[in-house]
């Protein structure tokens, strides 16, 4: 029988740690960092570049990322039951709470309450963050209630 | 829903590891299975009752 993916799998320090499931589940975000930081460092070093241009290259990390996006969901799917509908709800939850959360940014911002970072409302980059918290929340409270 | 999970691994002599290997899931999903925190799914049962070769409704009981 078939050993199911775990987060074990993929955390150095515990003992059930694989590298092979590892890097089958990671290797494409390292390419799409790698890319990223590349562009990034070029685009730098090149001010004469337009901003189509410019604006272009920096989509080319998203086809690798969209390779990790699928690494991602067929290692849920290697998941066992319980593990998914544990991933079910810490997503749901993650989710939620984010546009829960936008929501509020965006009202406070709205009545003119918020000032610095947060005037323009929930950034793409803050919106990454807060759902990533929001799921590492919800991964270890479903987590504990099935303990 | 009430099982008899605990008990008939325990008559095989199986750790909660050995049974998860034997089920492909995670020792996690045995372990809430035991402790009725986890109602497995159809076809999870129905593997368990297999393993065991026992009928479904001897292993598990619904709860009125």
């Amino acid at each position: 029988m078939n050993k199911p993916n775990t987060f074990e799998s993929v955390q150095p320090c515990s003992g059930g740690y694989s590298l092979k499931t590892d890097l089958r589940l990671n290797a494409w975000l390292a390419v799409a960092t790698a890319v990223y930081v590349a562009i990034l460092i070029l685009s730098k070093r090149h001010p004469e570049w337009s901003p189509l241009t410019r604006g272009l290259l920096m989509l080319v990390p998203l086809f690798p990322g969209l390779f990790y996006v699928r690494a991602c969901l067929r290692f849920v799917r290697g998941m066992d039951e319980l593990q998914r509908r544990i991933q079910t709800e810490a997503w749901l939850f993650a989710a939620l709470g984010s546009l829960v959360i936008g929501t509020i940014i965006n009202t406070l911002n709205a009545n003119g309450v918020l000032l610095g970072e947060l005037k323009y409302g929930l950034t793409i980059g803050s919106a990454f963050i807060v759902t990533f918290v929001l799921w590492l929340v919800g991964t270890i409270v479903a987590n504990r209630r099935y303990k | 829903m009430k099982n008899q999970l605990r008990e008939l691994r325990a008559l095989k002599q199986w750790s909660q590891g050995e049974l998860a290997d034997k089920l492909g899931v995670s020792r996690q999903t045995i372990n809430a299975i035991e402790t009725e925190k986890y109602d497995p799914s159809l076809p999870l049962a129905f593997k368990i009752a297999r393993l065991f070769k026992q009928p479904i409704e001897e292993i598990f009981e619904a709860e009125d």
